[in-house]
């Protein structure tokens, strides 16, 4: 009494999108560092870039592991993605210029720690297990450093833990509170990515599933998080970087929401407005 | 969220290899923090393992039906194992985080008893719902008695389902589910707190007081993050649904304490370094 | 003294709000059909039930609810630190989080149905129009009255953590009660009106939900009126409940004893709970009697 699950077959291997995903996701991070090398915040839209590079990757993971039925919903592998991912993150932010790499090196240990534990331990023994989790956790970690960039404009633990208030509307005085981790803003950050990656497939289960309908909804759902993520980075950053971030993601959030109706529109059995039930051969 | 069709196969074998291995990984990770963070990071790391455990240990009492249950067609409740219990565990995580100053078992006590009200009302409220708003009475599919009342329960059983409702026995099931999951939640948040008001202020080169929000939110954030980790590999371990403790299921408890031990001793090094200077 | 009676008025308010906020997030999750029953709603059309509902597949209710109650409190938090007033910082935060929730359903909605094209279901484009916007308005409903309970608890009664991570926690908890409570009663009872009342569905009856109203054919407005019979209110007292005795007995009992008055407290509600809830099971078994005699077939 379930949706039948196949093995899902067609595409784009899981491979390219991987290593796209990866390349795309560190080079957007490092293009946000401009931030430090021209002292401002006007390159933190890239953060958004690379979430929404490393949530495409991270969905077609969850299709890849899912569709050998895990036995629970499609949810909890966007939780223990972003669980483990959030905790590589924080640590990999201490090494400053390095961080995105550590998130990498970290998160791949974990999640390989965590894959071996479901397959072997808890006796899961799906193939795609270790893999999909290695790859679970070290997007989790990337996704969660680009909503960081684009909320606060940098990747450092520094950076993530100050901010500033102002006084009497003009003087600004450093604050532990109005940052992005003594703020909370962790946790919205983490909900954001771990609903964003599960969705897709989630949404375009079932037997005609269609590759690029998922990526095209995974890039629609990362633009739409970076959406609200910038009107949160008003409180942070620099009123022109927040309102060209806004810009960005508003402009490429309409632009993957159409696409994605036309891609749905070309795969429904049928387009119909306020018709009745239509005759079928019976059950 | 689809209830997937539940993997064939292997299900209930423990591995001895896989055991043991895990067992290795644990004491690897408790010579690493002893290494690098002795004293106050080893302290906080054995805490955040026997958190990890309570959790793990915990998920398993939690009744849960899943899809089935929302037709009345499986005992337990409704919902996804990882996620009712992650509701449980941060209610009583919110109580613990209040009593953190009054000491660490107060605090811990307080969490539990905080996960432990909130399940308990809720399981109380879904029994309301099969009796009062549908009809139907509480049957469990796997016992032939309920093991705490003796009452019998194949005639209750409505026909072509394998039980409906909460039989008492999934009630104290869920309500001991909460509050372990509430006193690990909060054990890992009060050895996080903890740790990051000593050691923070070193770090950020800042007084305590300004540096509290910081160490709050850091601590808050990881100890649910490590509660839905734990949830999750727990929720793999019963393949989704599980009616409590009677069911035959609960017998894998072994295999999950040993996962949410490596994988919370794993995330707690972690978390713990993150103060450490490297 | 009268530190407790503003902390027992400001309980009593967010008692209040979080029983609403469960009640209107049950309502919503029934008219958009999300979490467990709406696997029903996804396994009909490959029975060759073709039907007019809105398919909501995002996520469960606790991860959904989560999140838009962490980005409602989030965004309200980042207004605030922009020194708007409090009201309107929460408002304005909780539309954001609603159009969020508005796309995330209409998403939902178009991607599994294209997908189930291979049995004919197709896409119905005024359940769409009109589905999402009266989702979307109960949602707010329960956004709100969550984002309000947790500025409450966190600016009048002092707790610890920041908004966005109180947010965060009720919303789990708000989406895991209401689904507890209000998923079977939507799964059995309004998808299966036309099995026999007072029994499970068989599971041969699986995929055959109704899809024709008293007049004309089903859709999941349909469901507002039915949640707010029964499993509205029951939702929204489960997660009042919740949140008043929390903070009911925090507030008042927390300096008895160092704290161990609360636990007491706390312990005794637990107990009174299971009192209730087998004095509940055993009037069921007295006065619904069993489905089968032994050697005799019976209905309830």
């Amino acid at each position: 009494m379930s949706v039948k699950i196949e093995v899902i077959v067609g595409g784009v291997p899981h491979n390219k999108i991987m290593i796209a995903g990866f390349v795309c996701t560190l080079v957007c991070l490092y293009l946000s560092y401009l931030n430090v090398a021209t002292n401002s915040t006007l390159f933190s839209f890239f953060g958004g870039l690379a979430a929404v590079a490393a949530l495409i990757w991270g969905s077609h993971t969850i299709k890849v592991l899912c569709s050998y039925g895990i036995g629970t919903g499609v949810p909890s592998a966007g939780m223990i993605a972003f669980g483990s991912g959030i905790i590589a993150m924080l640590f990999a932010t201490k090494f400053n210029v390095y961080a995105p790499i550590v998130a990498v090196i970290l998160g791949a240990v974990i999640g390989l720690i965590l894959g071996y534990l479901s397959n072997a331990v808890l006796n899961m023994k799906i193939p795609a297990m270790v893999q999909a989790l290695t790859e679970m956790a070290v997007v989790g970690a990337l996704t969660l450093m680009g909503f960081a960039v684009l909320i606060t404009g940098s990747f450092t633990f520094a950076g993530l833990t100050t901010g500033s208030v102002k006084i009497l509307g003009f003087i600004s005085v450093p604050s532990y509170q109005v940052s992005f981790i003594g703020g909370g803003l962790t946790a919205v950050a983490f909900l954001l990515g771990a609903i964003a990656i599960q969705h897709p497939f989630n949404a375009c289960l079932g037997p005609g599933w269609k590759q690029d309908r998922m990526l095209i909804l995974t890039a629609e759902c990362g633009f739409l998080s970076m959406i609200v993520a910038a009107v949160m980075s008003f409180a942070m950053v620099n009123v022109v970087a927040a309102v060209i971030s806004l810009i960005v993601a508003l402009v490429c959030w309409g632009y993957t929401y159409h696409q994605y109706i036309l891609l749905s529109k070309r795969d429904a059995a049928a387009w119909l407005d306020s018709k009745p039930i239509p005759e079928m051969e019976g059950p | 969220m689809s209830a997937v069709a539940a993997k064939p196969s292997a299900g209930g074998a423990m591995n001895p290899t896989a055991m043991v291995v895990g067992l290795v990984m644990l004491i690897i990770l408790l010579a690493i923090a002893w290494k690098m963070a002795p004293g106050l990071g080893l302290m906080a790391l054995i805490g955040i393992i026997i958190g990890g455990v309570l959790i793990g240990f915990g998920v398993h009492f939690v009744p849960v039906g899943g899809a089935p249950a929302a037709m009345g067609q499986a005992p337990g409740i409704a919902t996804g194992v990882a996620m009712l219990a992650a509701g449980a565990g941060v209610a009583g995580l919110f109580g613990g985080a209040w009593a953190a100053e009054q000491g660490l078992v107060v605090a811990v006590v307080t969490g539990g008893i905080g996960g432990g009200l909130m399940m308990a009302i809720t399981c109380m409220l879904v029994n309301f719902v099969y009796v009062f708003g549908m009809g139907i009475p509480a049957a469990s599919g796997k016992v032939l008695k309920d093991p705490i009342t003796g009452d019998s329960q194949p005639e209750y059983k409505s026909q072509g389902t394998e039980g409906h409702g909460l039989p008492f026995v999934s009630f104290v099931g869920g309500v001991i589910g909460g509050i372990l999951g509430g006193a690990g939640g909060t054990l890992i948040y009060i050895e996080l707190l903890d740790l990051y008001k000593v050691t923070l202020p070193t770090v950020l080169n800042a007084s305590a007081a300004n540096v509290l929000p910081v160490a709050v939110s850091a601590a808050g954030m990881f100890a649910i993050a490590l509660f839905l980790v734990n949830a999750v590999l727990t929720a793999y371990n019963i393949t989704g649904t599980i009616e409590g403790p009677h069911d035959p299921k609960f017998k894998r408890w072994p295999r999950a304490i040993v996962a949410s031990a490596v994988a919370s001793a794993l995330c707690g090094l972690v978390a713990i370094l993150i103060v450490v200077p490297i | 003294m009268e530190h407790i009676v503003f902390g027992i008025g400001i309980t009593a308010l967010a008692g209040a709000l979080a029983t609403v906020a469960g009640s209107a997030e049950d309502t919503e999750s029934n008219i958009g059909s999300q979490g467990d029953p709406n696997s029903q709603v996804q396994l009909a059309p490959q029975m060759g039930f073709v039907h007019r509902i809105f398919n909501k597949a995002v996520a469960g209710e606790p991860p959904a609810y989560g999140l838009w109650c962490a980005l409602g409190a989030g965004l309200a938090w980042a207004f605030l630190a922009m020194q708007i007033n409090a009201v309107l910082a929460i408002v304005l935060g909780c539309i954001l989080a609603v159009f969020v929730q508005g796309v995330y359903a209409t998403t939902a909605y178009l991607g599994r149905t294209a997908s189930l094209a291979k049995f004919g279901q197709p896409v119905y484009t005024d359940i769409l129009k009109s589905m999402t916007t009266v989702t979307m308005a109960h949602a707010f409903v329960a956004i709100f009255c969550t984002v309000t309970l947790c500025y409450l608890i966190n600016a009048a009664l002092g707790h610890p953590f920041p908004l966005p991570l109180l947010g965060l926690i009720w919303g789990i908890t708000l989406g895991a009660a209401g689904s507890a409570t209000g998923n079977p009663y939507y799964g059995k009872e309004r998808q299966y009106q036309n099995q026999k009342f007072g029994a499970g569905v068989p599971i041969s009856a699986s995929g055959n939900i109704v899809r024709f109203a008293e007049a004309g054919e089903r859709n999941s407005l349909d469901n507002g009126f039915f949640t707010a019979k029964f499993g509205g209110p029951a939702s929204g007292v489960c997660f009042g409940l919740i949140v008043f005795l929390e903070l009911w007995r925090t507030v008042i009992f927390e300096r008895i004893a160092a704290g161990w008055g609360a636990i007491i407290v706390g312990v005794l509600m637990i107990l009174v709970f299971t009192v209730a809830d087998r004095y509940i099971e055993v009037w069921a078994r007295k006065t619904y009697g069993p489905y089968t005699e032994p050697k005799k077939e019976a209905s309830s």
